[in-house]
């Protein structure tokens, strides 16, 4: 019994255990070199990973609250190894932060929340692990706390959000007033499609929307993402976001089977302007977060279409391209994060010249710019394909051709900043920057994944398998 | 009409009156007195439907403790010197036009839905009694339980940093 | 033999035989209703006396000597004064809230007396939550202090508004956790099941060094709660002139004053039944003739004299102890007695669950 109970929370349990060491590290009064901790931790971080991914077990726990299975499990991994490599990413930036252990508590705490997320099996629990993932994020935007557009872009954050989560929160109301049950496993079959449950359907989504940044909910997105830190936009840009991405797919297809029809046509708008709104914005931006923010409300789009496809394809390629999309986006970010902790330059026009000075950052930023823009070699292009595969099921063509459009779109602007770093001379350049060992190691995970996961594809079938 | 069902409309009118004051108040001191007359009015609700617990602790947690706080920071905060920004006349009419269109939605899909047998077992239940409460919510409800106490710890460290800076 | 409960069953029988159950149950609201207040104006009258009397004493002088013998109308005379008072208010005041607080303070007051017991059997609402109620609707005093403050437009009276409103929040947690810990040992937030369950023997002796820690925190943090010295910084007359009520005059200022002392009795009244018995006379195990010689003594008296001398202490505490800072205070509330209680609580609740309290 207690032994199930161990394997089946593995990965939640260990989580809360390093909560607790860095607990009682803060509270300890021994003072510890900002250096030595965060290798501490990040060997903690890697040992999390390494005992996620061995002996893991399925089933449910505390009468049906918390389910776990083997497509689970695997999402978690992904999530942990993201967490892993923004860790590394961030060393640069947190060496030099007096609240380090806050971080990293506040930074596993929403990994928490996320983990139960997924495992939850009840809407209670659902909103509660929702809530967990995102009130510390809207903490840790504000880690900046020198800057006031830090502060503004944490006080942005926990408004949308409380906004979004009181919407998400009404609909569940409202759901329970019609269907009279709250479990995941009973819901299906009280779903009639009357107009109250359709109406709370639509505030559940709306309330999804906003943590995903699908466009009509998105405009909280840039601003956040170009006022918090680095280390903070990628954890928001790519953990939370995929995180809330999976467990989109489960409950979709598994507790709201019933209303596909409705949100069939609603996942259908709802990507077609997440798309095209998203790269107009990306096409004018300057700033190099707000830029890839744009950009990831554009991927979000297709994550959209993928979803839609409704069926074992479509979990299989979303959670494929999550997979890439972690990949390339923190390879993207691991470069800006560099230079903007050492140069402390945001810019696009900053980076022109950039391949004179730094050619291996250059080509780093350059791989995951064109796996983000969908080019063949890369994994993005398999991660966009099967996307569009998993779409195209349904036979509407109309959304294939406006994603594909949008594909070329993205290419325009991806290419734009590879050209200003390439060919554009610059005055002042950014100078020749050393980069430190961890940071090294998590881009060549990345590049190395993103390669890798283009020419290799058996981990498509793997995800598929799991599925099954 | 009983009691309960005069209560009930006293109390639902008392909510809404002072909910839409709290909107239509232009000083912000006497928004959050509204709303604290909101929280009473919906403890008794909670009162009316045999949740004492919930009715008081409502009244201790928003009344008694968030609303005071509220109440603090409105206080600190010269009011005088922030303007309200002045919106234009379109996005006024766009905001009351989509208010319109949910509110109708919503009255469209309530008087729609069916009726629940779930809804009206609340009524003279005793669920709503600390010891009932007290045993599901450490049973089936334990997990639950045990996330909001880590969610409020981390909700503390990022404020306690923040407010550290 | 004449009791409280006797008198209370008499008029509620004779009521709802000789009217139909509306009107009875009309009858009965205003009567508690007359009740209430009455009690509330006695009170003030013989809490300030009491505290006059008593501050005179600890300083060695006679205190009020002048109007009736020993000086016993002082305060008729000083309540006939604030009351032909003119009340005013100031011109750039906030004047709805202005007027509007003394009045939600007051009602505060009033609505914790529906819970307690005030002899056998005589309680205005045994609510099954009366312990939790009481933490809440006190509370909410808070706001109307809070209001008056704001509503002011003074920077006294605003300062002395957020010293209390911090006062009394924080406090409220150890004054909670305290009441809990009783809670937790007689297994009801029911005032009429806590009081029964002290038949044997009254909490502070039954619960041993748990219930005694539990009773000294509560009784500290009450005495903050209410503003009391040395804990009064919210009305410190050197630093803030009267704090938040400063710009009252005549009754709106008795108001604010009366229900000061009303609160002090009310949470003596919650400290005596909770850990002194309340009504439950002093009974010593099986020596059946003293129990019989303490029965006699009928249950009011018991409450009121026990009740007594918490105020009685309380008032001792004001010219023992110089006042703290604001920072002390704080300090004292979140570094030493919210811990102290939160481990007592555990401490008390582990005695529970053993059973090792009689």
């Amino acid at each position: 019994m207690l032994t199930d109970f161990l394997l089946l929370m593995k990965q939640e349990l260990l989580l809360v255990a390093i909560i607790f060491i860095l607990v009682f590290i803060k509270l300890g009064s021994k003072e510890r070199s900002n250096e030595s901790l965060l290798n501490a931790i990040n060997i903690l971080l890697l040992i999390n990973l390494i005992a996620g991914i061995f002996n893991s077990q399925t089933g449910t726990l505390f009468g049906d609250m918390f389910n776990t299975n083997q497509l689970f499990i695997f999402e978690k991994n992904i999530l942990n190894f993201g967490v892993l490599i923004i860790s590394l990413q961030s060393y640069d930036w947190l060496k030099k932060h007096k609240h380090l252990i806050e971080f990293y508590l506040l930074l596993l705490s929403a990994l928490l929340g996320m983990f139960l997320m997924l495992s939850s099996n009840n809407l209670l629990m659902f909103y509660l692990a929702l809530e967990l993932s995102t009130i510390p994020i809207a903490a840790l935007c504000n880690f900046d706390l020198e800057k006031r557009k830090s502060s503004e872009a944490a006080f942005k954050m926990i408004i949308s959000s409380a906004f979004s989560s009181g919407l998400l929160l009404l609909g569940i109301s409202f759901f329970y007033g019609t269907t009279g049950t709250l479990n995941f496993a009973e819901i299906p079959a009280t779903l009639n499609g009357n107009a109250l449950q359709i109406f709370s359907f639509v505030l559940l989504i709306a309330g999804f929307g906003f943590k995903i940044s699908a466009v009509p909910f998105h405009l909280w997105t840039a601003d956040v993402y170009e006022g918090s830190p680095i280390s903070v936009t990628s954890f928001l840009s790519v953990i939370s976001k995929g995180a809330v991405v999976f467990v989109l797919v489960s409950v979709l297809y598994k507790v709201f089977e019933p209303l596909s029809e409705y949100w069939y046509t609603i996942l259908f708008l709802l990507s077609l302007l997440t798309m095209i709104i998203g790269n107009l914005f990306a096409l004018r931006q300057q700033n190099m977060k707000r830029f890839l923010a744009f950009s990831s409300i554009a991927q979000v789009g297709f994550i959209l279409i993928g979803i839609s496809g409704q069926s074992l394809e479509g979990t299989a390629s979303v959670v494929f391209f999550i997979l890439i999309y972690i990949l390339s986006n923190l390879a993207a970010f691991g470069v800006i994060n560099l230079v903007s902790s050492k140069c402390d330059k945001e810019s696009i026009g900053d980076y022109k010249g950039f391949y004179k000075s730094n050619p291996q950052l250059t080509w780093v930023l350059t791989i995951a710019l064109f796996s983000l823009a969908g080019i063949p070699p890369t994994a993005g292009f398999f991660g966009k394909f099967f996307l569009l595969m998993a779409g195209a099921a349904k036979n509407n063509y109309l959304l294939i051709t406006v994603a594909a459009l949008n594909m070329v779109i993205a290419l325009y602007y991806y290419l734009r900043v590879i050209k200003a770093m390439f060919m554009d001379a610059n005055e002042n350049p950014i100078e020749k920057i050393k980069i430190p060992f961890q940071p090294k190691l998590a881009m060549i995970i990345c590049v190395a994944g993103i390669i890798i996961l283009g020419i290799y594809s058996n981990c498509y079938q793997y995800i598929f398998s799991l599925i099954k | 009409m009983g009691v309960t069902a005069i209560l009930f409309w006293i109390l639902s009118s008392l909510a809404l009156l002072s909910a839409i004051m709290i909107v239509v108040s232009k000083n912000p001191v006497h928004s959050v007195l509204w709303l604290i007359l909101v929280f009473f009015a919906i403890s008794g609700h909670y009162l009316l439907l045999n949740a004492q617990f919930l009715a008081i602790v409502n009244i201790i947690v928003y009344a008694g403790a968030i609303m005071v706080l509220f109440l603090y920071v409105l206080m600190l905060i010269d009011l005088k010197k922030i303007v309200d920004p002045q919106r234009s006349l379109w996005i006024k009419l766009v905001g009351v036009a989509t208010g319109c269109c949910l509110l109708l939605v919503l009255i469209a899909a309530l008087s729609k839905a069916d009726q629940t047998t779930a809804l009206t077992q609340t009524i003279g239940g005793n669920i709503g009694l600390v010891e009932n409460l007290g045993k599901i919510l450490f049973s089936e409800y334990l997990v639950p339980f045990e996330i909001s106490s880590i969610l409020f710890l981390s909700a503390m460290v990022g404020a306690v940093v923040i407010g550290k800076k | 033999m004449p009791s409280l409960e006797n008198i209370a069953n008499f008029i509620h029988n004779w009521l709802y035989t000789t009217f139909n159950a509306t009107v009875a149950l009309l009858l009965e609201f205003t009567i508690v209703a007359i009740l209430v207040i009455g009690l509330f104006s006695v009170l003030g009258l013989v809490l300030i006396f009491m505290e006059r009397k008593v501050s005179a004493y600890m300083q060695v002088r006679l205190g009020p000597n002048r109007v009736g013998p020993k000086g016993i109308f002082q305060t008729v005379a000083d309540t006939l004064k604030l009351m032909v008072k003119e009340g005013m208010t100031p011109n750039n005041a906030d004047k709805f809230l202005f007027n509007l607080a003394p009045f939600i303070v007051m009602t505060a007051a009033m609505l914790i007396l529906a819970p307690l017991a005030f002899a056998k059997n005589f309680q205005i609402w045994d609510i099954n939550i009366g312990v939790l109620f009481v933490t809440a609707i006190s509370s909410v005093s808070v706001i109307g202090i809070l209001m008056a403050g704001w509503a002011s437009n003074n920077k006294y009276s605003l300062l002395g508004a957020m010293r209390s409103g911090a006062q009394i929040v924080s406090y409220e947690l150890s004054a909670g956790l305290s009441i809990i810990t009783i809670v937790v040992l007689s297994e009801s937030l029911k005032i009429s099941t806590i009081i029964e369950s002290q038949a044997n023997g009254w909490w502070i002796f039954k619960g041993h060094i748990p219930a005694i820690i539990a009773f000294v925190i509560f009784i500290i943090a009450v005495t903050a709660e209410t503003n009391r010295a040395p804990f009064d910084l919210a009305e410190a007359e050197s630093e803030l002139t009267a704090g938040f009520h400063t710009e009252y005059s005549g009754m709106k200022f008795a108001l604010f004053f009366l229900a000061e002392y009303v609160n002090i009795f009310i949470v003596c009244v919650i400290g005596a039944t909770l850990f002194l018995g309340g009504w439950m006379p002093l009974h010593f195990g099986t020596n059946t003739t003293f129990n019989e010689m303490m029965d006699y003594i009928p249950s009011s008296l018991w409450l009121f004299g026990k009740t007594f001398f918490l105020i009685f202490v309380i008032m001792w505490f004001r010219w023992t102890f110089p006042r703290l800072r604001i920072d002390q205070l704080l300090n004292l509330e979140w570094k030493y007695l919210l811990p102290i209680s939160m481990i007592n609580l555990l401490l008390a609740t582990a005695m529970a669950i053993l059973g090792w309290h009689f």
